[in-house]
C-alpha cells in the first residue's frame, strides 16, 4: 500500500470513528458475544459429561444434558440479543449519520460538482453502508480479541497441551487473515468505485430512454450495459477469488487443528503417542477439549467475515467525507432590507462552477429596474437558472459583481430573505395543500391562505380534494406537474416579497393550462422586481424587457 | 409466472451448470462436516474405550483409518467450500449481469409513458437495491441441496444405532423448518418495507435537493430535513426490524441444536458411548446445515418484495403488427398537409401550441390522436414503432446527450459509422474543429448530460447525430436555438448542401427566420389543429430578430 492510500485509509478510520461516537453499543454486543462463548462452553462441556455418563445410564446423562440444554438456549439469546443491540447502535449511527449528509446536501457550497444522483446515493447507499459496520465488524473485532482467550482458559483446564497445539495453529491462522484483509483491500475498494459507476451509468441511459428509443438503440444500449456489467462481474470474481482463497485458509487452519487436537486427543487416550506427554487424558476431557477446538477459532472467523463490511464502510466514509467538506457556513451578515422593490444590477458577471472547462455564463450586463419584469430567454445550457441560482448564493459569482438595491451581493451572500421563488420541480412537503402554501410565510391566516391559493387557480383541485386539508403523503399524493405548479405560485403570492424569481414556470404544461398560469403570474408579480428564465414566448410576452442570453453566446 | 419470474427461471437455466457444481460442492461440505465431527466424537471414545480395556486392545484398535479420514474430511470440507463460494457467486453474478441490462430492455420496450414516469429515485433503488436482494438469493440457490445432504448424511449416521435417534434428528429438522416458516410468514412485513422505504427515502431526498432555490427562499430547510428525516427513520426502522427478524431465526436454529443433540445423545446411549457421541455430534452439525435455509427463509419477504418491485419495471412488451413494408422514400403526412418525399417543411407556430409534441408522436414517444400524422398515406397509429423511427433522424430539443464519449453518442445514430463519416457529421455542423481541439478528439468524456461542452455545442453534436441516422426524414427540433447567426448560417448553409446529397427530406422546428427560410413549405401548428399550409416567407410570424441578421 503506498502512502496515499495509506493516508486515505487513516482518514477514513478517523471518519468512522467519528460516525460512531457513542459506541454504536458495541461493547454491549460484545459482551454478548463473549456471553455466547461462555455458553459454548457449558455446551461442550454439557455433551463431553453426558458421554462421559452413558454407561450409567440415562439418570446419570440428564444433569449434564439439562447444562447441554441451558447452554444452547442460552447461545440462541446471545447470538439474538447481539443482533438486536447491533442493530440498535447501526440504527442510531445511520439516522444521525444522514441528518449529517442531508443537511450538508442541502447546504452545499455553490458550484460544487455533486449532481443530485452522487447525492443521492451518498445519503442512502453509503450511510447504508455504516449498518454492517457498527453492528458486525466492530463487535466482532472487539470480541475476536478476548473471546479465543476464554476458550483457551477453559481448554487449560482439561488439557494444557491441547492449550499448546491451539496456540501453534493461531500463527499461520493469523498470518492467512492478514493475507486475506490486506490482499483484497485495494482491490475492492475499486470494486465499490466500478459498482457505483455502473449504478451511475444505468440511471443515465433510464433518463435519456427517449433518445435511446428514437434512435432504435435500445438492444445497443443494453448489450453495452450488459458488457459492463459483465466486465464488472468479471472483476468482481477476480476480488472474490482472492478473498475466499484466504477465507479458504482460514477454514483449512481451523479445520487442520480441530483434526490435530482430535488425533493427539485419541492417540493420548490410547496410550500410543510416540513421544511422552505430562497429562494423561481421560474421555470427559478429551470429549470437552475436541468439542471447544472450533469455538476458539469462530470469534475470528466472524471477523473475517465482516472485513467486507468494514471494506464497505471505509469506502463509503471517503465519499461522505467529501459531502461534508462542500457544505457552506452560513454568512454572518444579515442586512436590513426595506420593503421597497429593489433594482438589480449584473455588471460583466460570470459563473464557473468547479470542475468545469468553461464559464456557465461569462460577462453578462444586465439591469432590471425596480418593480419591473425582466424575461431572460434563450436556449438551455445558455446561463438563465444559473443567473437565478447567483441571486440565492447557489451558484459561485466567479467575475463581476451585483448590486441589490444598495448592497452588494458578495458581502450578503444570497437576497433569499426578499425572495419568492418558483421553479419547475416546486418542493412538495408532505402535509397538507394548505401547510405546504403557507411555508412560504407560516404566519399566514387560513383566510389568506385560501386567497392566493384562489388567485393560483387551485380551486378545482381543492374541490376535488376537500379542501386546504386534504392530506399530501411523502411522494405528492400524485399532485400533477400543473397543479404543483400552482401551489408554487401560492406560496410567491402568499410571501410579502418584493423580489420574485421563476425559472421555467410553465415548462411541460400544455397550452391551455400554460395561459391561465401566465395571467395568475402576470398578477402575482405586479409591483415586484421580478426575473423570469423562460423558453415560453407567451409568458416572455408580460415582461416589461426580454432579454435574449441565447444572442450573445 | 410474471414476466420477471420467467426472467429469472431462464438465468437459472442458463447458469444451471455453475448451480448444480455450486449445489454439488455443498453437499459435499455438508456431508464432510457432518462425517467430520461424528467421526472425531466416535474415535475420541472409542479410543478411550480401547485405553480403559488395556494396552493390548488398545494395540489393536485401528487408529490409522479414522485418524486419516478425519484429516481427510478437513481438507474435503475446505476444498468444498472453497469451489461452493467460487461456484455460486459466479452463478449469481453470471446471471446478474444479464438481468439488470434485461431490465432496462422490458423497460424500453414497455409503455414508454410507464417508463417515462419512473422517478430517477425509484429507477435507481431498484436497478440497485431490489437486484441485490435477488442476488443474494441466487448465491443461496445451493442452499437447499446443501441441507437435504447434510439431513442425509446425518440420519445415515444416526440410524447407525437405529431408527430412533434417526427419527428424533428428522423430527427436530421437520419442526425447525416448520417454526421457521411460520416465523418468516409472521415477520413478512419488515423485509417488504425495507425495500420500499429504500426506494421512498431516495424519492423523498430527490425531491428535496432538487428544490434547493425553494428551500432558500422560504427558509424551510429544516422542514424538508424533516421529511427525509421521516423516511430516513422509517428505512432504519425496517432495517432493525430485519435484523430483528434474522435474530429470532438464530435464536431458533440455535436452540434446535442443542435439542437433536441431547436428544440423539439419550436415545442412541443403550449402543454404548462411542455411538452415542457420533449421533450427537452428527446431529448437531445436521441442523447446522441447515443454517442457510434458514436465512433464506429470512430474507423471504424482502425478495418477494423486489421480485414485485422489478416485475413492475417490465409491464410487458407493446404488442407490435408484422413490420410493415414502407417505400425507401416515403412522402408524410402532417396535421392533414401532404409532404412529398425529399421535401423541405417548418413546423411553425407560437410555443408551446405543440409543435414538439406533434414531433414526438410521430416518433411513438407520446401517445397521439388517429389522424394526426402518416407515413407513404399510412396512419401513423396503425405502423409499427421501429418502422416509424427507423424512418426519422432526429435531433430533440434538449439535446439530451448520453453520460459518455463523443463517439458514445455519435454512434447513436449510426453504429456502424466510421471516424470519417463521424468527423464529416461534425464538419456539417460546425464543431469538426471544436472536437478536434480536444485532447482525445471523439473519445473525449462530455459528462453527464453533457456538461463539458457548452449549449450550443450540445446541440449541435446532437444534430450531428441525427445526420447519421440512415433515415429518409430528419426532424430538427430548434436546431440553431443558443447559436450565433453566423455560426446559424455555416450550419444552415450546410444542411442545405448535406440534404442535396442524400435526398432527405427534412421536419424542421424552429422560430429562426433564416432556418425557416431553408424550407420550401411551412405548416403552423395551432392549439387546435387550423392547418394552414403556407408559402411565402414573410407570412412566418417573427419573434425577435437577432442584430446580425
Amino acid at each position: 500500500m503506498n502512502s496515499i492510500a495509506k493516508d486515505r485509509t487513516l482518514a477514513s478510520r478517523a471518519y468512522l470513528k467519528g460516525v460512531v461516537a457513542d459506541g454504536g453499543g458495541v461493547r454491549l454486543s460484545t459482551s454478548l458475544l463473549l456471553l455466547d462463548t461462555v455458553a459454548a462452553i457449558g455446551f461442550a462441556a454439557g455433551l463431553a459429561g453426558g458421554v462421559v455418563a452413558v454407561p450409567q445410564g440415562v439418570d446419570a446423562m440428564l444433569p449434564w444434558a439439562l447444562l447441554a440444554g441451558a447452554s444452547a438456549v442460552g447461545r440462541g439469546a446471545c447470538a439474538m440479543l447481539a443482533a438486536r443491540v447491533g442493530a440498535s447502535g447501526a440504527y442510531r449511527a445511520k439516522t444521525q449519520l444522514r441528518q449529517r449528509i442531508v443537511d450538508a446536501a442541502l447546504h452545499r457550497a455553490p458550484g460544487s460538482d455533486a449532481t443530485t444522483g452522487t447525492l443521492m446515493s451518498a445519503a442512502v447507499d453509503e450511510v447504508d453502508a455504516m449498518d454492517g459496520y457498527v453492528s458486525r465488524f466492530l463487535p466482532a473485532r472487539m470480541a475476536a480479541s478476548i473471546a479465543p482467550l476464554i476458550v483457551l482458559a477453559a481448554t487449560a483446564i482439561a488439557s494444557p497441551i491441547a492449550v499448546a497445539i491451539l496456540v501453534a495453529t493461531v500463527f499461520p491462522f493469523l498470518a492467512a487473515m492478514i493475507l486475506a484483509g490486506g490482499a483484497a483491500a485495494d482491490e475492492s475498494r475499486r470494486q465499490f468505485l466500478a459498482l457505483a459507476r455502473l449504478s451511475g451509468l444505468f440511471a443515465d441511459r433510464i433518463g435519456a430512454l427517449p433518445v435511446v428509443l428514437a434512435f432504435r438503440a435500445e438492444e445497443r444500449e443494453a448489450a453495452a450495459l450488459g458488457d459492463a456489467a459483465e466486465d464488472l462481474a468479471r472483476r468482481t470474481m477476480r476480488v472474490l477469488r482472492v478473498a475466499f482463497l484466504s477465507s479458504g485458509a482460514l477454514e483449512f487452519f481451523a479445520a487442520l487443528s480441530v483434526a490435530l487436537v482430535a488425533v493427539y486427543a485419541g492417540f493420548n487416550l490410547l496410550g500410543l503417542l510416540p513421544f511422552p506427554v505430562p497429562e494423561k487424558l481421560d474421555l470427559g476431557r478429551a470429549f470437552f477439549v475436541l468439542a471447544l477446538a472450533p469455538e476458539f477459532y469462530a470469534p475470528m472467523r466472524r471477523l473475517a467475515a465482516a472485513y467486507h463490511d468494514r471494506q464497505a464502510a471505509e469506502t463509503a466514509a471517503e465519499r461522505l467525507a467529501a459531502v461534508e467538506k462542500a457544505r457552506v457556513a452560513p454568512l454572518p451578515v444579515a442586512p436590513v432590507w426595506s420593503s421597497a422593490a429593489p433594482a438589480i444590477r449584473f455588471e460583466s458577471v460570470s459563473i464557473r462552477y468547479d470542475g468545469q472547462d468553461r464559464a456557465a455564463v461569462s460577462d453578462v450586463s444586465l439591469e432590471v429596474r425596480a418593480g419591473t419584469i425582466v424575461a431572460l430567454v434563450g436556449p438551455s445550457g445558455s446561463g438563465k437558472s444559473s443567473l437565478l441560482h447567483l441571486l440565492l448564493g447557489l451558484a459561485p459569482l466567479s467575475g463581476g459583481r451585483i448590486s441589490i438595491g444598495d448592497h452588494d451581493l458578495a458581502e450578503i451572500g444570497s437576497l433569499a430573505p426578499i425572495a419568492a421563488w418558483m421553479g419547475q420541480s416546486p418542493l412538495i412537503l408532505p402535509g397538507t395543500i394548505g401547510s405546504n402554501i403557507a411555508l412560504a410565510d407560516p404566519s399566514a391566516s387560513v383566510e389568506r391562505i385560501a386567497e392566493v391559493a384562489r388567485i393560483a387557480g387551485l380551486s378545482p383541485m381543492l374541490l376535488a380534494r376537500g379542501g386546504l386539508g386534504a392530506v399530501i403523503d411523502a411522494r405528492g399524493s400524485g399532485l400533477s406537474g400543473g397543479e404543483r405548479r400552482r401551489i408554487a405560485l401560492a406560496r410567491v403570492l402568499l410571501k410579502p416579497a418584493p423580489v420574485v424569481l421563476l425559472d421555467e414556470p410553465t415548462a411541460h404544461l400544455d397550452a391551455p393550462s400554460e395561459a391561465h398560469l401566465i395571467a395568475a403570474i402576470a398578477r402575482a408579480c405586479t409591483g415586484r422586481t421580478t426575473i423570469i428564465a423562460t423558453h415560453s414566448a407567451r409568458l416572455a410576452a408580460i415582461a416589461d424587457v426580454v432579454i435574449d442570453l441565447g444572442a450573445r453566446a | 409466472m410474471t414476466a420477471f419470474d420467467t426472467l429469472i427461471a431462464h438465468e437459472r437455466r442458463r447458469q444451471r451448470r455453475g448451480l448444480w457444481r455450486a449445489s454439488g460442492y455443498a453437499a459435499i461440505v455438508a456431508i464432510a462436516s457432518v462425517m467430520l465431527l461424528g467421526l472425531s466424537g466416535w474415535f475420541i471414545t472409542a479410543a478411550a474405550v480401547a485405553g480403559l480395556a488395556g494396552t493390548i486392545a488398545a494395540q489393536g484398535f485401528n487408529y490409522m483409518l479414522p485418524s486419516a479420514g478425519i484429516r481427510l474430511l478437513a481438507i474435503l470440507r475446505t476444498a468444498g467450500r472453497y469451489g461452493e463460494r467460487l461456484a455460486s457467486h459466479e452463478a449469481a453474478f453470471g446471471a446478474l449481469a444479464r438481468i439488470r441490462p434485461a431490465l432496462f430492455l422490458g423497460l424500453a420496450r414497455g409503455p414508454v409513458e410507464h417508463a417515462l414516469a419512473l422517478t430517477r429515485g425509484e429507477a435507481t433503488a431498484r436497478i440497485v437495491q431490489d437486484v441485490n436482494v435477488v442476488e443474494a438469493e441466487f448465491v443461496r440457490l445451493s442452499a437447499v441441496p446443501s441441507m437435504i445432504a447434510a439431513s442425509a448424511s446425518g440420519m445415515l449416521l444416526c440410524a447407525l444405532r437405529g431408527l430412533r435417534p434417526a427419527v428424533a434428528l428428522l423430527l427436530c429438522l421437520a419442526g425447525l423448518l416448520t417454526l421457521a416458516t411460520v416465523l418468516a410468514r409472521r415477520l413478512e412485513a419488515p423485509g417488504r418495507e425495507v425495500q420500499r422505504a429504500g426506494g421512498a427515502l431516495k424519492d423523498a431526498f430527490a425531491g428535496v435537493a432538487d428544490a434547493a432555490a425553494d428551500l432558500r427562499c422560504y427558509g424551510v430547510e429544516a422542514q424538508a430535513m424533516a421529511a427525509v428525516e421521516a423516511c430516513s427513520r422509517r428505512l432504519a426502522k425496517a432495517q432493525r426490524a430485519q435484523a430483528g427478524v434474522a435474530g429470532c431465526f438464530e435464536f431458533i436454529q440455535a436452540v434446535m441444536l442443542g435439542v437433536a443433540g441431547i436428544a440423539t445423545l439419550l436415545l442412541a446411549a443403550p449402543a454404548g458411548a462411542p455411538i452415542a457421541a457420533l449421533c450427537a455430534l452428527a446431529a448437531v452439525m445436521t441442523i447446522d446445515g441447515a443454517g442457510p435455509v434458514l436465512r433464506s427463509l429470512g430474507q423471504r419477504s424482502a425478495m418477494r418484495e423486489a421480485t414485485a418491485r422489478l416485475d413492475d419495471l417490465l409491464p410487458g412488451a407493446v404488442a407490435e403488427d408484422d413490420a410493415v413494408a414502407i417505400d425507401a422514400a416515403p412522402s408524410i403526412d402532417l396535421l392533414g398537409a401532404h409532404v412529398p418525399a425529399g421535401a423541405r417543411v417548418a413546423l411553425i407556430g407560437a410555443s408551446g401550441t405543440g409543435k414538439t409534441t406533434l414531433v414526438e408522436q410521430l416518433l411513438g414517444l407520446r401517445a397521439g390522436k388517429p389522424g394526426t400524422a402518416a407515413i407513404d398515406g399510412r396512419d401513423i397509429a396503425g405502423i409499427p414503432l421501429a418502422v416509424r423511427r427507423a424512418t426519422f433522424g432526429w435531433a430533440p430539443q434538449d439535446a439530451a446527450l448520453l453520460a459518455g464519449t463523443i463517439r458514445d453518442n455519435l454512434a447513436l445514430g449510426d453504429p456502424l459509422a466510421d471516424d470519417a463519416a463521424m468527423w464529416a457529421a461534425l464538419a456539417d455542423v460546425a464543431l469538426g474543429d471544436v472536437i478536434a481541439a480536444l485532447l482525445k478528439g471523439l473519445d473525449s468524456w462530455i459528462g453527464e448530460h453533457g456538461v463539458r461542452l457548452s449549449g450550443g455545442e450540445r446541440r449541435r453534436l446532437a444534430l450531428a447525430r441525427a445526420y447519421l441516422v440512415r433515415a429518409p426524414w430528419l426532424v430538427l427540433d430548434e436546431p440553431t436555438e443558443g447559436l450565433d447567426a453566423d455560426t446559424e448560417h455555416c450550419v444552415g448553409e450546410r444542411l442545405c448542401a448535406r440534404l442535396a446529397r442524400t435526398g432527405q427530406g427534412l421536419v424542421m422546428v424552429s422560430h429562426r427566420p433564416s432556418m425557416v427560410a431553408l424550407c420550401d413549405r411551412h405548416i403552423v401548428v395551432a392549439p387546435d389543429p387550423v392547418v394552414i399550409v403556407a408559402l411565402p416567407t414573410d407570412t412566418v410570424p417573427q419573434r425577435r430578430r437577432s442584430s446580425r441578421d
